[in-house]
């Protein structure tokens, strides 16, 4: 079991970095990258905006009763601001991600290798690291961030609509904590961690892809295990990267 | 066991320059390979050359390793141990760029023809010439079609591999991997699940094919006997993951050996059991 535990580690660590390496060697494939930025970044965006639209909601109303029992619901902007920056954008748009595209690209690839699709590249002298693995390894790390962002934006434009207009706090008692609380270096902490679990969700999901086998069955086990392995190692991540770099970043 | 050195295997392909059924030049050589998946060993210790210039057959049982020979060659497939020459270039010790450039002297034509389901039959035939020439729109066009027209698919230019027939796409692969005038063609069960009449016109596409192109070599994997011994010129035959026989289409209707002939005539009696 150790074995296969270290052969997995492997396999992930050879792809992950061979896909790094191959960032910087040509064919650079361009219109592919932009094919999977679309793919990835602009086709979550519907699931991203109604996510976090809700998720702004919800935390604000949970928190709201909580603030209001010792009169601090002026607190509730600033709360919900530096949760979601921090924590909940990246966290949960990484969450997101790995589930809606992370598993298509393992099927995809998978699908590829099963039906020797991915032989027919080596045989046409086409790498497919370059190929397959880079142009979604770059597209995933570049566009979690910017969803990301989308995140925070339409999360505390949730929030506000919730606190102003369903649990009729004034304008400035939200904004002002906001102001005050949530300042670049939250923004920034958010946007490095969304960096991180989008090329997390790239290599796990062209891993899993890429080392398929077992037919259409594999290309199910694969899919699966994609997003299980991402999600998990996001939210492992997401404390690591808490205690060990953000809270400095903040100070 | 003792495995031979790098310096006894190089020695011994020098021995193997010529292909002693045609007297050609050996284009490619397996010397003592050896290639297990796990603990199932495929080839053990497989010794054979493919002569230039001619159509050379593999034939075996299913399992005995021929499709795993094949992959060899293009470096799809490392062996555990021996060796695989193509020409003068020894392909184990390899980096994977350098097989990149010994992969574009071969065109490979996959049993279920691996076409990318994704693109159109164009840029399936178009893709390779994308990839590895900077040739213009309209010389790319025009190569493309001058290929959909020699396989007989200028029709399903525009249509995805789902929509075409087992055949169809059989011939597009071809098609794919004749595009950039390969010195190698290789085959890998054309043939295999397709009616007897499609099945005589892709035979006769591989010959076609082999004699337009002066200089080519084909290696062509059948489980059509009667195919195989019409069209090639060597036949090479496996059991059990070694050479058991090779000779001309003449010596393999001539021999008498036992496992020969259970094989052509697909008896059930024999030293093959099922």
């Amino acid at each position: 079991m150790l074995l296969g535990f270290l052969e997995e580690l492997g396999r992930a660590a050879r792809i992950a970095s061979l896909g790094t390496v191959n960032v910087f060697l040509p064919p650079f494939r361009l219109g592919l990258i932009i094919h999977q930025m679309e793919f990835i970044g602009i086709q979550s965006l519907p699931i991203i905006l109604l996510s976090s639209l809700f998720t702004g909601a919800v935390f604000t109303y949970e928190s709201y009763e909580a603030f209001h029992l010792f009169g601090a619901q002026g607190y509730v902007g600033g709360t919900v601001g530096v949760a979601i920056t921090r924590e909940l954008a990246p966290t949960l748009t990484g969450l997101l991600v790995a589930g809606r595209a992370g598993s298509a690209i393992a099927a995809e690839i998978g699908s590829m290798r099963v039906s020797e699709q991915i032989d027919a590249l080596n045989a046409m002298a086409v790498d497919p690291i370059n190929y397959l693995v880079k142009p979604r390894l770059i597209a995933s790390t570049l566009t979690m961030p910017m969803l990301t962002a989308i995140f925070d934006l339409v999360g505390i434009l949730g929030s506000y609509l919730v606190a102003v207009h369903v649990l009729r706090l004034s304008p400035p008692e939200f904004t002002v904590r906001l102001q005050d609380w949530v300042d670049w270096d939250d923004v920034l902490a958010g946007l490095f961690k969304a960096t991180v679990f989008g090329f997390v969700v790239g290599a796990v999901a062209t891993y899993k892809g890429y080392y398929t086998e077992g037919g259409a069955a594999g290309v199910g086990r694969a899919t699966t295990t994609s997003v299980v392995v991402a999600s998990v190692v996001i939210l492992i991540l997401n404390f690591f990267i808490a205690y060990f770099v953000t809270s400095s970043v903040s100070g | 066991m003792s495995w031979p050195t790098r310096a006894e295997l190089a020695a011994k392909a020098a021995q193997m320059t010529r292909d002693p059924v045609t007297g050609e030049v050996a284009a490619i050589r397996y010397v003592g390979v050896y290639k297990a998946f796990g603990t199932h060993e495929v080839l053990k210790g497989l010794s054979v050359s493919i002569p230039r210039g001619k159509i050379t057959a593999i034939i075996g049982r299913s399992g005995t390793g021929k499709s795993v020979t094949i992959k060899h060659v293009m470096g799809l497939l490392r062996p555990d141990q021996g060796q695989v020459w193509v020409g003068d270039d020894e392909l184990a010790a390899m980096s994977d760029r350098k097989l990149r450039t010994v992969r574009n002297r071969f065109g490979l034509v996959f049993q279920n023809a691996a076409l990318f389901d994704s693109m159109s039959v164009f840029d399936n035939i178009a893709f390779p010439l994308r990839e590895h020439t900077r040739m213009r729109r309209a010389e790319l066009q025009a190569k493309v079609r001058d290929m959909l027209a020699l396989v007989g698919v200028h029709h399903a230019e525009d249509k995805l591999p789902s929509e075409l027939s087992g055949g169809m796409r059989k011939r597009v692969g071809l098609a794919r991997a004749l595009v950039r005038d390969p010195e190698f063609l290789l085959y890998d069960e054309p043939t295999t699940g397709l009616d007897p009449i499609l099945t005589a016109a892709i035979d006769e596409l591989v010959v076609h094919t082999h004699h337009a192109r002066p200089g080519l070599t084909s290696v062509v994997i059948s489980h059509d006997m009667a195919a195989v011994l019409r069209i090639a010129d060597k036949v090479v035959m496996l059991v059990d993951g070694v050479l058991a026989h090779e000779g001309t289409p003449d010596y393999f209707h001539a021999s008498t050996d036992p496992l020969v002939v259970q094989f052509l005539t697909g008896s059930l009696h024999g030293p093959m059991k099922v």
